[in-house]
C-alpha cells in the first residue's frame, strides 16, 4: 500500500490493512426526511451513501443494524426537558400555533432549522444510531462503528442550530463514557463543532479537537484560544483554518496534532465526525479537500486501533457526500474500492464522470505555510501543557475497554470474503496487544520538533502499556 | 445611490483615491457621475413626483414588486380554493397586463371611483369596449384585494407616522406605489405567521428610526449574542443614516434609496442571524451580474432579478447583494493593499463598462460608511461570496478592521456633504468598532445550562441497554444465499466496456442499473425491500402516471423558490392524493435523476448536481426549463421507461 495508508500504528504492524470489526447503523427511512424546498441539508444523501456502499458490496464486510430510535428520555441525557418536549411535540401544522411561537424563537427553530414533517423521528434515528454505535463499542462487539446519519454537532443543550436539533454526538459520547475513561472527539467538518465542544468544555474526560474554517463563518466559535474551562482547560483544541485548505496542508496539521493528542491524552475511544462539507466544491463549505484527503483522517485514526465511532455531519453537495462516506466506509472495512462507480440507482447523480473520486478544484489555498506552522506550534505547545492521560492516569485499563489486536494481513492479499462472517474476526483475538509505543512513525513526522516530543513521550508510554 | 456617486465625486478621499483611479483609469468605465448627480438632484427636490419619466425609470422594479405581490395574493386565494391563472385572459384569449390595469385604475382613484366607468379603463388599456365587464371582473378577482390591503396599510402608516405623507389612498407616483408595494410585501399581507411577525418587527424597527426615534442604535445591544448585537448595529446604523438623510430632506424617500430603508434591515438581520446557509443565492447573484454584463440593456433583468429566494418579502436581493459585494470588495481593498490587483479585477469583471449597465444597477445605495466595517466582521454570506471569486481578498479579514473606518467615514462624509452627519456617524462608528476584535469571536458559554453532565470516572462499568444494538439486518441470519449466485467482488466498480448499442446512453445506463439491481436482489433477499431498495431510483416513477409526472414538472416549474414560491405549499393543488413522502421520494429518485441524466449528456461541463434550485430559479430562466422539456429527450425517457424497468 502506498504511503498515505501508513498511519501511526504500531511499528510492528507494518501495514495498516488489518481487519476491523465494523458495525454500521442505517435507518432505511432516513432518506425520506426532507428539510424543505431549497434547504441545503438533505437526508437523502445518507440513502445515496448507503446505496453506493451496498453496490460496492462493502456491506459484506460489516454488520449492519437498524438503529433503535432514541426516546425523549434518552435525549434528555443531554438536552433540556423543555427543549425535548418541544421537539417531540412540534409539527409543521402546529407551527402556526401562537403557543409555539415563543418557543420557536427560544429554541432557534424556524429558519436554518425548520420544522419539517417527521422532525423528531429524524432526530431519534440519528441519535439512536450514534448511541447504538457507542454501545457496540462499549460491549467490545466492534472496533469501528459507523453512523452516517449522526454527526449533528451544532445542536446545543436547549437550542437547535445549523441544521442540527439533537446532538447525537454528545449522546453517543456520554454513552461511551460509561465504559471509557477518556474519549477523544475529532471534528473535520468545515464548520466548528461548537455543540460538542460546549457540552464538554469543562471536563477532561472528553477532549474535543475541531478543524474548521474560522473567520466570517458559521458558527463563529472555534478561536484558537478557546481551549476549555475549569477542569476542561486545555482539553478543547481548535484549529482555525482559511479557505482553500487542501489535502496536503490538512494532512500536515491533522497528523502531527492528532498524533500528539493520542500520545498525550491516550483516549480509550475516539469519535470522528466526518462532515463532508470540508470537501472541495461543497455548497456551503470553502475547503478544497479531496475524498481521499478527507478519508485520510479516518485512515489515520483507524491506524491507532482504538475503538472508533465514525459519524456523518455536514455536506451539502450531496453527490460528493455520498462518494466520501462510501469511500470512508471502505476505508473502515479496509477495502480500496474501484474508482469507476458501480451501476446504482443514483448513478446519474455522479455524472458526467461517474467516478468515486473527483479532482479538487483549482482554488487558491489561503492557508500559508507560515500560518500552518504557527498554528501547529501554538497547539502543540498547548498540548504539551497537558498532564499525561488525565483522569486516573496510572492505572491499567479495565478489561472491558481492551481492544483485541488483530492479525496482520494485507488486504490485497487476503482471500476475498463473500460475506461478513462474525467468526472471521474471532480468530484475530488471540494476538496480544503489543506493549510497544505505537506513536512512532517517521513518515508521519512533519518536522523535528514534534519528533523530539515523541521521543520523550515514548518513554512515558512504556510505563503504562496496553492503552 | 450614494455609493457610486460618492466615490466618483470624492476627489478628496484618501484611500478611496485608488479606487477612483482604477475606475477612471479604465478609460471611462467608471460610473457616469453626471447621471447620478442629476438623479440625486431630481430626487432631492421631488417630494412626490408625478412625472412620467420618473415613473418610467422605476417601472421595472415596481412591476416586479407588483407581480410578486399579486402572485402572493393569488396563492393565498388558491389555498382558499379559488385558483386564478396567470396571465389573466380576456374573453378572446389575449392576456391582460395586470400591472397596467392596476395602474390605470389607481390613477383614476381606485376601484370605488372607477366603478361605473370601466369602459374608460378598457379604452385606456387599448381594449375594445366590449371587454369592460371582463376587465372589471378581472380587477375584482385579481386586484381588488390588493388595492384594499394597500390603502389599509397606507392609512395605518399614516397614523403611525404623522409626518409621512400618505395623501389620500392612492397616489399616481410609481415611486410611491413602489414604496407601498414594498411595505406591503414586508409588512402587511403575509399570512405566514412567522414571516409576518419577523417582517413587521423589522419594519417596525425601521419605522422607529425613520421617525427619528432617539434610540441611537443601541437597541440591539441587550441581545446576548455578539453576532446579533452587531447585526442590529448594522441595521441601526443604516437607519440612522437614513434618519439623517430623512431629516435633511424633510420628506420620506420616494426614490430608490427606499430599497435600503425598507429592505435592508430585514436582509441584514437575516444575513447575520447566525445562519449556516449562506451561499446559495450567491451564485445566482453572480450569474445575475454576469447576465447584466452581457446584456446591460435587457429590461427583463429588472423583472427577473428582484425575486428572492428564501422569503417572499425580501425583494431585490440579488441586486442588493451585488451592491454589497462590490462594497465589500472595495472595503477589503482599503484594508489590504496587497490584494488590490485581484480586487480590481473583480470589480472590473463585475462592473466593467458600467456605462452600459442596466439602470437598476445604479439605483442604490445608501449603504456607504461603516456599514461595511461591520459587515466584514459578521456577514456570513458576503465574504463567502468574495472568496468565491477572489480568493486572495480574504487574507485581510481580521487585521485591518480599525484602519478601515477612516476611509469609509470619509466616503460617508463626502457622500453626504453634511459635516454634522459625518460627525454623528463617526462617533457611532467608534462605538461599533470598539466592540469587536476583528471577527465576531463568540465565546463558549459555561454553566450547567450548557454543558453535559459528565460523571466522574469510576471503574464501575454500567451496562447499556441492549436495545441500542438495534435490529441486526446484515449478515443475514439463515439464508443460504451465496450458494448458487456468483457475486461481484467487494469494492468492484462497473466494467469498462459494455455490449450496448449506444454505450453511455440513457438506455444503456438504465439497462445496467436494472441488471445490477437484479443481482443485488438475489444477494440481499428480503433485505432488498427492508432497506427500501425497491424505493430507490427511477423505478419510483413507475407508480406515477405520465400525466402525473408531467404535472410534477409543472409544479416545480411554476413554483420556483427563487420566485418566492414553494411547490410543497401548492402540492395539494397539484396532487391532492399523493402524500408528501411520495412527492419527496419522486423528487429525489426520479425527477433529479432525470434532470441529471439529461444534463450529464447535454451540458456535461455543468456538473453542479446540487443546483436543484439555483439553476432552475434565476437567470437561466429558459435554460433549466428547456433542458427538461426538450421533446426529444423526454420521449426518449418515456420509451425507455418501459423497456428497462419492468424486470421486477
Amino acid at each position: 500500500m502506498e504511503d498515505i495508508t501508513g498511519g501511526a500504528s504500531l511499528p510492528s504492524t507494518g501495514t495498516d490493512a488489518k481487519k476491523r470489526r465494523v458495525t454500521y447503523f442505517y435507518e432505511p427511512t432516513i432518506g425520506d426526511y426532507y428539510y424543505g424546498q431549497g434547504h441545503p441539508m438533505k437526508p437523502h444523501r445518507i440513502r445515496m451513501a448507503h446505496n453506493l456502499i451496498v453496490h460496492y458490496a462493502l456491506h459484506r464486510r460489516m454488520e449492519i443494524n437498524r438503529p433503535f430510535p432514541a426516546g425523549p428520555t434518552d435525549i434528555r441525557k443531554f438536552h433540556s426537558d423543555e427543549y425535548v418536549e418541544f421537539l417531540s411535540s412540534v409539527s409543521p401544522q402546529s407551527v402556526g400555533d401562537p403557543a409555539f411561537g415563543r418557543q420557536l424563537k427560544r429554541f432557534n427553530v424556524g429558519e436554518d432549522c425548520p420544522v419539517f414533517d417527521g422532525l423528531f423521528g429524524f432526530c431519534q434515528a440519528s441519535a439512536g444510531g450514534s448511541i447504538g454505535a457507542a454501545v457496540k463499542l462499549n460491549r467490545g462487539d466492534a472496533d469501528i462503528a459507523l453512523n452516517w446519519a449522526g454527526g449533528l454537532h451544532h445542536a446545543k443543550r436547549s437550542e437547535a442550530s445549523g441544521f442540527c436539533y439533537v446532538n447525537d454526538i454528545v449522546l453517543g459520547i456520554l454513552e461511551l463514557l460509561k465504559v471509557h475513561r477518556r474519549v477523544l472527539y475529532v471534528d473535520i467538518d468545515v464548520h466548528h463543532g461548537d455543540g460538542v465542544e460546549e457540552a464538554f468544555y469543562t471536563t477532561d474526560r472528553v477532549m474535543t479537537v475541531s478543524f474548521h474554517k474560522y473567520g466570517d463563518f458559521f458558527p463563529g466559535t472555534g478561536h484558537i484560544k478557546d481551549t476549555g474551562a475549569g477542569q476542561g482547560k486545555n482539553y478543547a483544541l481548535n484549529i482555525p483554518l482559511n479557505d482553500g485548505m487542501d489535502d496536503e496542508n490538512f494532512r500536515g496539521l491533522f497528523r502531527p496534532l492528532i498524533q500528539k493528542v493520542m500520545e498525550v491524552y491516550q483516549p480509550d475511544a475516539v469519535v470522528l465526525q466526518c462532515g463532508a462539507d470540508s470537501l472541495s466544491g461543497d455548497r456551503l463549505g470553502c475547503f478544497n479537500l479531496s475524498v481521499k484527503g478527507h478519508a485520510d483522517c479516518l485512515r489515520f485514526l483507524r491506524s491507532y486501533n482504538v475503538p472508533l465511532m465514525v459519524l456523518g455531519g455536514g455536506g451539502y453537495t450531496i453527490r460528493n457526500v455520498a462518494r466520501c462516506w462510501c469511500y470512508e466506509t471502505a476505508v473502515a472495512v479496509g477495502v480500496e474500492p474501484d474508482n469507476k462507480l458501480p451501476y446504482n440507482e443514483y448513478f446519474e447523480y455522479f455524472g458526467p464522470d461517474y467516478t468515486l473520486h473527483v479532482e479538487p478544484s483549482n482554488v487558491e489555498n489561503l492557508n500559508s505555510p507560515k500560518d500552518m506552522e504557527r498554528i501547529r506550534n501554538i497547539l502543540l505547545e498547548q498540548l504539551s501543557r497537558l498532564p499525561n492521560a488525565p483522569s486516573v492516569p496510572f492505572q491499567t485499563t479495565p478489561p472491558t475497554t481492551e481492544v483485541p489486536e488483530e492479525a496482520e494481513e494485507d488486504m490485497d492479499q487476503r482471500p476475498k470474503r463473500r460475506i461478513w462472517n462474525g467468526e472471521d474476526f474471532e480468530s484475530d483475538h488471540d494476538e496480544d496487544e503489543k506493549p510497544e509505543p505505537r506513536f512512532f512513525n517517521a513518515d508521519a513526522q512533519p518536522n523535528n520538533k514534534t519528533r523530539d516530543g515523541v521521543d520523550t513521550m515514548e518513554e512515558d508510554k512504556k510505563e503504562h502499556p496496553g492503552l | 445611490m450614494a455609493g457610486w456617486s460618492i466615490l466618483t465625486n470624492g476627489s478628496a478621499l484618501d484611500c478611496v483615491d485608488d479606487v477612483i483611479n482604477i475606475f477612471k483609469g479604465d478609460g471611462g468605465c467608471c460610473l457616469d457621475s453626471n447621471h447620478h448627480a442629476k438623479d440625486a438632484e431630481a430626487k432631492d427636490c421631488t417630494a412626490v413626483d408625478n412625472s412620467d419619466e420618473d415613473d418610467y425609470e422605476c417601472e421595472d422594479k415596481v412591476i416586479c414588486l407588483f407581480d410578486e405581490l399579486v402572485s402572493k395574493f393569488l396563492n393565498e386565494a388558491a389555498e382558499g380554493g379559488c385558483i386564478r391563472p396567470i396571465p389573466a385572459l380576456l374573453g378572446d384569449g389575449q392576456s391582460l397586463d395586470l400591472f397596467r390595469l392596476f395602474w390605470v385604475v389607481r390613477k383614476r382613484g381606485g376601484f370605488d371611483l372607477v366603478n361605473g366607468f370601466w369602459s374608460f379603463v378598457a379604452k385606456e388599456l387599448g381594449l375594445d369596449l366590449q371587454f369592460s365587464p371582463t376587465v372589471k371582473l378581472i380587477y375584482i378577482k385579481y386586484l381588488y384585494e390588493l388595492e384594499k390591503c394597500m390603502s389599509r396599510s397606507c392609512k395605518e402608516e399614516k397614523i403611525r407616522k404623522g409626518k409621512r405623507q400618505c395623501d389620500g389612498n392612492l397616489s399616481c407616483s410609481s415611486l410611491e406605489l413602489e414604496m407601498q408595494l414594498r411595505s406591503l410585501l414586508l409588512h402587511g399581507c403575509d399570512r405566514k405567521q412567522e414571516d409576518c411577525k419577523f417582517a413587521s418587527e423589522v419594519y417596525e424597527k425601521n419605522g422607529r428610526y425613520v421617525e427619528m426615534d432617539s434610540g441611537k442604535g443601541k437597541m440591539g445591544l441587550s441581545d446576548t449574542k455578539a453576532v446579533h448585537r452587531v447585526h442590529n448595529g448594522v441595521g441601526n446604523r443604516n437607519c440612522d443614516y437614513d434618519k439623517n438623510f430623512h431629516a435633511e430632506k424633510n420628506n420620506y424617500f420616494n426614490d430608490s434609496d427606499d430599497d435600503v430603508v425598507t429592505l435592508d434591515p430585514s436582509i441584514v438581520k437575516k444575513e447575520f442571524n447566525s445562519r449556516k446557509r449562506k451561499r446559495e443565492s450567491l451564485t445566482r447573484m453572480l450569474n445575475w451580474v454576469i447576465q447584466i454584463a452581457k446584456c446591460p440593456d435587457d429590461p427583463s433583468i429588472g423583472v427577473r432579478s428582484p425575486h428572492f429566494k428564501w422569503k417572499d418579502h425580501k425583494g431585490n436581493e440579488l441586486w442588493l447583494q451585488a451592491i454589497r459585494a462590490r462594497e465589500a470588495l472595495l472595503h477589503r481593498r482599503h484594508c489590504d493593499p496587497n490584494i488590490e490587483q485581484s480586487l480590481f479585477q473583480v470589480c472590473n469583471m463585475n462592473f466593467h463598462d458600467n456605462r452600459k449597465m442596466h439602470p437598476s444597477m445604479f439605483e442604490d445605495v445608501s449603504v456607504p460608511s461603516e456599514h461595511f466595517a461591520e459587515r466584514s466582521r459578521c456577514s456570513k454570506r458576503l465574504p463567502a461570496l468574495v472568496k468565491h471569486h477572489v480568493r486572495s481578498c480574504c487574507n485581510s479579514c481580521s487585521a485591518p478592521q480599525s484602519k478601515s473606518t477612516s476611509p469609509l467615514k470619509t466616503v460617508c462624509e463626502n457622500g453626504l456633504k453634511e459635516q454634522e452627519f459625518a460627525v454623528d456617524l463617526s462617533s457611532k462608528n467608534a462605538t461599533f468598532d470598539g466592540s469587536g476584535d476583528g471577527h465576531v469571536r463568540r465565546h463558549v458559554a459555561v454553566g450547567p445550562l450548557f454543558q453535559a453532565e459528565v460523571p466522574e470516572w469510576t471503574s464501575v462499568v454500567s451496562e447499556s441497554d441492549s436495545k441500542w444494538l438495534g435490529t441486526r439486518l446484515w449478515p443475514l441470519e439463515s439464508e443460504n444465499h451465496n450458494a448458487v449466485f456468483v457475486m461481484d467482488p467487494i469494492g468492484n466498480g462497473r466494467p469498462s466496456v459494455c455490449g450496448c448499442q449506444l454505450p453511455g446512453s440513457v438506455g444503456c445506463v438504465r439497462f445496467h442499473i436494472a441488471e445490477k439491481r437484479i443481482k443485488l436482489k438475489l444477494e440481499l433477499g428480503h433485505l432488498f425491500y427492508h432497506w427500501q431498495f425497491d424505493r430507490m431510483g427511477e423505478e419510483v416513477s413507475l407508480r406515477w402516471t405520465t400525466e402525473e409526472e408531467k404535472r410534477f414538472k409543472d409544479m416545480v416549474k411554476f413554483n420556483l423558490l427563487s420566485a418566492g414560491k414553494c411547490f410543497w405549499d401548492n402540492k395539494h393543488k397539484y396532487f391532492p392524493r399523493k402524500t408528501r413522502e411520495e412527492l419527496v421520494s419522486y423528487y429525489f429518485n426520479a425527477y433529479l435523476v432525470r434532470r441529471r441524466s439529461y444534463k450529464n449528456r447535454v451540458t456535461p461541463k455543468n456538473t453542479d448536481s446540487d443546483d436543484d434550485e439555483t439553476e432552475f430559479g434565476s437567470l437561466s430562466d429558459g435554460y433549466g426549463h428547456e433542458a427538461l422539456v426538450v421533446p426529444g429527450a423526454y420521449m426518449l425517457i418515456c420509451s425507455e421507461n418501459k423497456q428497462c424497468t419492468d424486470f421486477k
